[in-house]
């Protein structure tokens, strides 16, 4: 049974909300983009490190020109959930994220990887359902 | 502040800032309804401070973003 979840057209990007939980079984919201150029899901370090995947925010990391974010670890999330479908030991890059972008992860392909996503645009909804294969 | 909120009356009362949410409201689909401001700041470091809340948490900007995103982002990232 595939999910359906809405998203506001007005904006220039699919923005989901993100969920993350905790060792102490917490859940924490993070908005996310729906980014089909980032090869993986990645979060902005200053999340992780408040939901306690992170020790340590690196402060020495120069964001080259151009750029707006610099991958520097992954970390494996034990689960989130992405369009109401729990996922469980999720790997993700650690990023720092600029603030002005006003979120705190990037869904990546490899959401497309293992879920059949369809987006009606027309609608403001996302059809998923988990790949079979 | 203690209250609980919508999303409409935080994004009037706080612009362009970041806020932690606590005793959140969602929808069907996760988006945010209410919630109580447990912080508030343009400072995005002082909304992710630690210590963690021991409570489960929303955090949201209420500003416009400036993500570049697409294609060329990336590969500037990973100098292609």
């Amino acid at each position: 049974m595939p999910n359906i979840t809405t998203f506001n057209i007005k904006a220039h990007y699919i923005y989901l909300p993100i969920f993350v939980v905790t060792d102490s079984h917490k859940h924490l919201e993070f908005d996310a983009i729906l980014d089909t150029g980032a090869p993986i899901t990645e979060f902005s370090d200053k999340a992780l490190q408040y939901a306690g995947f992170l020790d340590k925010v690196k402060n020495d990391v120069t964001i080259k020109s151009g750029l707006q974010t610099q991958k520097y670890s992954t970390v494996i999330l034990p689960q989130t959930k992405i369009c109401g479908h729990k996922i469980k030991n999720l790997k993700v890059f650690v990023s720092h994220f600029e603030k002005s972008w006003g979120i705190d992860a990037l869904i990546g392909l490899d959401f497309f990887r293992d879920y059949r996503v369809t987006i009606d645009y027309s609608k403001g909804i996302l059809i998923t359902e988990p790949n079979q294969s | 502040m203690k209250n609980k909120i919508s999303w409409n009356e935080m994004k009037n009362k706080f612009p362009d800032e970041w806020l932690l949410i606590v005793d959140y409201e969602l929808d069907e689909n996760g988006h945010l309804l209410s919630g109580i401001i447990a912080r508030h700041s343009v400072e995005k470091d002082e909304v992710f401070a630690l210590p963690a809340l021991d409570q489960s948490s929303a955090f949201k900007y209420t500003g416009e973003s400036t993500f570049p995103g697409g294609w060329r982002a990336h590969a500037e990232h990973h100098h292609v």
